[in-house]
């Protein structure tokens, strides 16, 4: 990793004064159920794979040049691997930051600044909900999304219409072992490649307003290369997405929302002249009112179709030979939620889902309908969250 | 008839005042918070957008180079419960949103926070490049005061 090394150069090439350096972190723990699916374990029972300790610091190397990094150690059973990793670590270059403009790049590992939970979905405090709506914030994908090593620029400015974010991103991400198998299951014995990840965002916040607006879109390239004794082949697969964000900020509630266009290409993996093309829809509102300072209420409605041209899931079931049932075809959710705040730095968060479908479960590719035997579905969670 | 356009013409009067009442203790806050600097400042005037700007992190240099330290009060304290609607044009929980997506992504650093009007004083006098906000009419020597104006 070159711009580890290039970062940790200029951590040691300058000496670090107390008052530029700033760390934060948080701490959570909680209990979840999915029953009659693997969205967390493949038993389905209660358990307590929800915890997520994060540490991060922020270095000012000079009034142009900043280090800032976030360590995580995570546990959500099969929703993402289990362990510490690297959240992101970059230098940032600030170009300009006037009374009109803000500019700055980030080389390193970079965070999703370009979906409106992306940058901090891993933050228990700051997120709506435990379980983010899964048509825009996969789970078993969310590796991918966190981030990507390379650079990423940042722009901001106001002008006569209104507040402007301005987000480019450019890079790809390691992918180990337990995130192969997330996508295409245990029996794969290959490699994942990361080759690309191109994504652009523009949110505008119009002038006296509390709305706000987005569009981002996505250009990912993933390739596999098969081992000797792989049920898989060589494959490559491009994925274009384009998401559109809302969010309306009153003083007593809050709307948001996100719609997702997904259109997938696959070439070769099950066989070498296999190839695949479709596209996937989903999004979700959200609500929540603000009862008091303490606490918040939260509901969400989030649907996600696997084809757009076969919403039922019975093309699915019927090219599988009735093997893979067709609720795989898509997966809605109703969630009702509440939130605490009743310490300072210190809330608790509780919600349950009613899902149907199981469209958005790990491992994507080949689904897993040993565990998943039921349309309908039930998910409650209950987490405990410190920060400083 | 006569009797229906009398209470119309009440109930307008009436609405006129409850707006002028309104307007008034709007511009009342405004006009009790103030924006206070280190004396190495040398900015005179802000409109609205620009203290905006500051306090959402955006703006993290004065025009001279010089970096800017912001100073906040807690997110319940009133003066800030002011500051932030009357000044800023945000709710406190929007402003609180900005600064934890600045701090827990990397995207940025949050402000310092204070626990009382005499700590952001303090704080500010002491130093350079600070900016921050008290309701406060006792503002002592080596302070520097902002005015805060329409927008330019």
């Amino acid at each position: 990793m070159p711009w580890l090394c290039l970062i940790v150069f200029f951590m040691f090439a300058f000496n670090v004064h107390a008052d530029d350096l700033k760390i934060h972190g948080f701490v959570a723990q909680g209990v979840i159920q999915a029953q009659d699916s693997n969205f967390v374990q493949n038993d389905g029972e209660v358990s307590l794979k929800l915890t997520e300790i994060g540490l991060n610091g922020s270095y000012k190397i000079n009034n142009q040049l900043r280090v800032a990094g976030q360590g995580v150690y995570l546990n959500g059973g099969n929703r993402y691997p289990e362990g510490f990793r690297v959240d992101y670590l970059f230098l940032e270059w600030k170009l300009l930051s006037d009374a009109d403009w803000q500019l700055k790049l980030q080389l390193g590992r970079n965070k999703n600044y370009h979906w409106l939970y992306s940058a901090t979905r891993d933050v228990p405090h700051t997120r709506p909900s435990i379980v983010l709506a899964q048509s825009m914030y996969f789970d078993a994908f969310r590796d991918f999304a966190l981030g990507v090593d390379g650079i990423m620029a940042v722009a901001n400015t106001q002008n006569a219409w209104g507040e402007w974010d301005i987000n480019l991103s450019y890079g790809s991400t390691p992918v180990s072992n337990k995130q192969r198998d997330r996508l295409l299951g245990v029996h794969a014995l290959g490699k994942v490649n990361h080759d690309k990840d191109m994504q652009a965002s523009i949110f505008w916040r119009p002038k006296a307003s509390q709305w706000q607006f987005g569009v981002s879109l996505l250009e990912v390239d993933f390739s596999y290369d098969a081992a000797e004794q792989d049920i898989y082949f060589d494959g490559a697969t491009k994925t274009q997405r384009m998401n559109l964000h809302f969010l309306y900020q009153s003083e007593n509630w809050e709307f948001a929302s996100e719609f997702v266009r997904e259109k997938p290409t696959l070439n070769g993996l099950f066989f070498p002249s296999y190839k695949l093309k479709t596209a996937s829809d989903g999004g979700y509102v959200q609500g929540r009112y603000f009862l008091n300072p303490q606490l918040t209420l939260m509901t969400r409605l989030d649907l996600y179709d696997r084809d757009r041209n076969d919403r039922s899931g019975k093309k699915l079931e019927a090219l599988s030979d009735g093997n893979i049932p067709a609720y795989f075809g898509y997966m809605d959710q109703l969630t009702l939620g509440l939130t605490w705040k009743f310490a300072k730095n210190i809330q608790v968060q509780t919600e349950y889902h009613r899902v149907k479908g199981t469209g958005h479960l790990a491992p994507y590719l080949i689904p897993n309908t040993e565990f998943n035997q039921h349309e309908y579905w039930d998910m409650w969670a209950i987490q405990l969250m410190y920060w400083y | 008839m006569k009797f229906g356009g009398m209470a119309t013409k009440v109930s307008f009067i009436g609405l006129l005042l409850v707006i002028n009442l309104a307007l008034s203790t709007a511009y009342c806050a405004e006009k009790n918070i103030r924006i206070i600097a280190n004396q190495s400042v040398d900015i005179d005037r802000l409109d609205n957008d620009q203290v905006k700007r500051i306090f959402t992190m955006y703006q993290t240099n004065w025009p001279n180079a010089q970096p800017i330290v912001v100073f906040v009060l807690a997110n319940q304290n009133g003066t800030h419960q002011l500051f932030s609607r009357e000044i800023l044009g945000v709710f406190p929980y929007q402003l609180e949103r900005i600064w934890n997506k600045l701090i827990f992504s990397g995207l940025g650093e949050g402000p310092i926070r204070v626990q009382t009007e005499s700590e952001m004083l303090a704080k500010v006098k002491q130093q350079p490049g600070a900016i921050g906000y008290v309701m406060t009419s006792e503002i002592p020597m080596g302070i520097h005061l902002i005015q805060l104006i329409e927008e330019q």
